[in-house]
């Protein structure tokens, strides 16, 4: 079924987009400087190659992120290091593996954005977080006629099915889209989320397995979970299991595994330290770290490169604090943006720092917030593992009533000294967006601090635009905050 | 007055059998979604009904759209409008679930923006398996504690086998209505149906169950109707305005069946009286004709739909959508591939909570009609 949808593929839009895609990369690489020419030649010679028709896209974004990983500032360089850092070097790797998995005969599973690879890399499976294809898109406007396509074919429209998905469906319907072996979701943090993957599942006839995040705490003394909790979600992860067994030739194995949740651990812990050196005043690291941090676990959790991202982030995070070296000099206002970043503008937290002495320093996303576990016996690893799904960022703020938000962030704000929070809302986003309202007039009870909400389409440049966004922002701060 | 009539007196948000159920000192809950056990609430002798909005005015939704957002489903910012207008003062609480992100949004909204002196909300599983099935009867155990807690009552396996029987008769009852109009000549029109059971949802069900009863009866002995166009199916989500239906059939189209939140997937499945109570309606309410919240259980839903267009003979299908619903349009966009390739006419309408731009509808549905005249 996936040798015959990728054999049919017609190449005319991809090849109409990649070009776009590519002079887009080449702008920005005419502005980049070379930190390290023989990494880079090294990761150069790697990207080359035949990786499959159904992999066009995904070898160009390979291609424009290790551009990107020239480049002395911005969005995947936040320490300004002068060598390939560990953080873009795992993500280099973990656009190497579908290719060289594909060669190996090692089944590719595809997952979602609230889902870590763990027990993915613990039964030697490659994993495929599908956001980074909307997320990367975005940052080069390259998602529009995406979303384009899918508006005219009549799958959802902007405020009504996320794009964070939506494009998937395109590419899919259009013979673009990377064809996984296997699919994996989950029931939260949002219908969109499962319904796109449904759909996906539905065009690509691809084996796919779902798992339920319950929407409830039990007991009411417990915060986010009880032991009824913890044994449905482990229970569902044996279930899951027996299918991966059932549906690779790849046996599970309960050394391996602890192996690898120990791994993970290690990594969660790094990022709990990272989480406490962002109360520094001035923040020491710059507004889109936390992206990172979070993007290390959920796209490479469980591998030894995430241990050494997140080591990096804390070590750097770490280091600045100690010299007392701000993200922004003269830090004038602390930001909290209890929401995903506008993925299209990747300027936006660049500008807000330069204008106005000003650091986002936690993001919904960013905000990794799983804590490590014991994993001296199975059982205690299963835990973990159920813990990486119940608490993973926006999931565990998410997935139950509007309390459990509310509180998070009324603590975020005072433990990390914000000055205001800024709300991007994504319009698709039904399940936060419905929260906004309530929970900016909670903030202001409870602390006193302002809250700015506006709408928004985090992948799509053309419903609010830069400018606009701008625009609201400075107001907020210029007029209400500073 | 006859039956219908009678029926139809049950309709309003408020209406005399809610009144007369209150003036005998009993409690009343509104509920959101079919995934909600009514058993275990009639069970606790407590009055479950649905909570609809009608009399919210499209466009006209201020506290809806300040917090729900104006880009949530119409039907949870009337629900919003109306609570927040106290207009369910009749309701001693509300119970809802997570069946979609705006409905449990709408939830927390109400408990923070227009609170009721109970509120209840049950978590359904989003996919069916032997591990959320235990989970979901654990859920509705701890719901029924809950409903005994607070309302200091005794929800014994009597009672709750006694619910059982009740509301099983009732979908018997609209098995039955239903079976009818698989004649040609169907005797009642889709409108009607929808009518009946709103009301059901409205009303103490033993008593409904008698009026549903007579209206079968005199169901049997009516003439059909045999002025119609063609034959139509309605498949969507939580659509309870019959307007919205009498727009299609004044142009020919008479609704014969659907799969609908007030209709098939609420009433089809029955829950196995011979078992233990709360596994049995633990397992009917998980495994019934699911919604698209379900994951994995679209095929299902499929052979369900295929299975009443053969059934029914169904001539077209009108998919009706709530605007920014976001479960209907995947599941939707799935569906009319599989009617395409089955060769079956399909209209797809996307509409808000409360009838409005009727005239637009009515332009497309008379075309659909004439597509659906050409094709016999």
């Amino acid at each position: 079924m996936v040798n015959e949808f990728i054999q049919t593929a017609d190449f005319k839009f991809i090849k109409n987009n990649l070009s776009i895609l590519v002079q887009s990369l080449l702008k920005l690489l005419q502005s980049c400087e070379i930190m390290d020419k023989e990494l880079l030649d090294k990761y150069t010679k790697l990207g080359r190659g035949n990786w499959g028709k159904d992999l066009a896209i995904w070898k160009t974004m390979y291609k424009g992120f290790l551009g990107m990983a020239k480049s002395e500032r911005g969005f995947l360089n936040p320490g300004k290091s002068e060598e390939l850092n560990p953080f873009i070097e795992m993500l280099l790797n973990a656009f190497l593996e579908i290719p060289k998995a594909r060669k190996e005969g090692i089944p590719v599973i595809m997952h979602p954005f609230n889902y870590e690879p763990e027990l993915f890399f613990a039964m030697n499976l490659a994993p495929l977080m599908q956001e980074i294809l909307s997320v990367g898109l975005a940052f080069v406007h390259m998602n529009e006629p995406y979303i384009d396509y899918i508006n005219n074919i009549g799958y959802g429209d902007n405020p009504t099915i996320c794009n964070a998905q939506r494009p998937l469906i395109s590419m899919a319907m259009q013979k673009a889209a990377p064809i996984p072996d296997l699919l994996f979701y989950l029931s939260t943090p949002c219908n969109s989320l499962a319904a796109s993957y449904q759909v996906f599942q539905g065009l690509t006839g691809i084996p796919s397995y779902n798992i339920d995040v319950p929407y409830w705490a039990y007991e009411e003394a417990s915060e986010y979970y009880d032991e009824k909790t913890m044994q449905y979600m482990i229970n569902q992860s044996k279930n899951f299991i027996t299918w991966l067994e059932n549906n690779t030739k790849h046996k599970f194995e309960e050394q391996k595994f602890q192996q690898t949740m120990e791994i993970t651990n290690e990594a969660r812990e790094y990022t709990l330290e990272f989480n406490e050196l962002l109360k520094a005043v001035p923040c020491p690291m710059p507004s889109i770290t936390g992206f990172g941090v979070f993007l290390t676990m959920v796209a490479r959790g469980g591998s030894p490169e995430a241990v050494k991202a997140t080591k990096w982030f804390r070590d750097t995070a770490a280091e600045n604090v100690k010299k007392g070296i701000g993200a922004v000099p003269d830090e004038k206002i602390r930001i909290a943006w209890p929401y995903t970043h506008v993925f299209f503008d990747i300027n936006l937290l660049n500008w807000i720092e330069q204008t106005f002495n000003a650091v986002v320093v936690m993001d919904l996303l960013g905000h990794y917030k799983v804590l490590p576990q014991d994993t001296s016996t199975i059982e205690n690893c299963f835990k973990s593992l159920a813990l990486g799904t119940l608490d993973a960022s926006m999931v565990g703020k998410c997935r139950g009533p509007l309390e459990y938000y509310l509180n998070y962030l009324i603590d975020y704000v005072k433990d990390y000294k914000i000055d205001c929070v800024i709300m991007p809302m994504h319009f698709a986003c039904k399940h936060v967006y419905t929260m906004a309202r309530i929970a900016s007039e909670a903030i202001r009870e409870e602390t006193g601090i302002p809250t700015l909400i506006f709408g928004v389409d985090s992948y799509d440049s053309r419903e609010v635009t830069s400018e606009e966004l701008k625009s609201k922002i400075s107001d907020f701060l210029t007029h209400i905050v500073l | 007055m006859t039956v219908m009539e009678k029926l139809s007196q049950a309709i309003p948000l408020a209406n005399p059998w809610i009144n007369n159920w209150r003036n005998e000192g009993k409690n009343v809950l509104g509920y959101f979604c079919t995934y909600i056990p009514e058993e275990i609430i009639y069970a606790a002798d407590i009055l479950p009904v649905r909570v609809r909005a009608r009399t919210c005015s499209a466009g006209d939704t201020p506290m809806g759209d300040a917090y729900m957002t104006p880009t949530a489903c119409s039907f949870t910012r009337c629900c919003l409008e109306l609570a927040n207008q106290n207009q369910y003062d009749f309701l001693d609480g509300i119970v809802s679930c997570n069946s979609c992100d705006q409905i449990r949004r709408l939830y927390d909204n109400i408990r923070f923006k227009a609170p009721f002196p109970y509120h209840y909300i049950i978590g359904v599983p989003g996919c069916v398996s032997d591990t959320t099935h235990e989970w979901f009867k654990h859920e509705i155990s701890k719901f029924k504690e809950s409903l005994e807690k607070n309302f200091k009552v005794s929800i014994s396996d009597e009672k709750l086998k006694k619910a059982i029987r009740v509301y099983n008769k009732s979908r018997e009852l609209l098995k039955e209505i239903y079976n009818l109009r698989k004649h040609d000549n169907p005797p009642i029109t889709g409108t009607e149906m929808l009518n009946i059971i709103s009301a059901g949802m409205s009303m103490p069900r033993d008593q409904f169950n008698y009026l549903l009863s007579q209206q079968l009866q005199e169901l049997k002995e009516k003439e059909g109707i045999s002025d119609y166009r063609a034959r139509i199916m309605i498949v969507g989500s939580m659509l309870d305005d019959p307007e919205y239906l009498k727009v299609i059939e004044d142009l020919g189209g008479l609704v014969v069946v659907d799969s609908q939140c007030l209709g098939t997937r609420y009433f089809w499945d029955l829950i196995d009286e011979n078992k233990n109570p709360m596994d049995a309606i633990g397992e009917r309410y998980l495994s019934k004709i699911a919604c698209p919240r379900m994951a994995g259980k679209y095929p299902e839903r499929v052979d369900f739909m295929m299975k009443l267009i053969k059934e029914f003979n169904v001539d077209g299908v009108i998919f009706q959508r709530i605007k920014f619903c976001i479960l209907w349009w995947a599941e939707i966009f799935m569906l009319r591939n599989k009617l395409k390739d089955e060769g079956i006419p399909f209209l797809e309408l996307e509409r808000e909570y409360v009838l409005s731009g009727a005239g637009a509808m009515k332009t497309r549905v008379e075309a659909f009609m004439e597509i659906l005249e050409a094709n016999k």
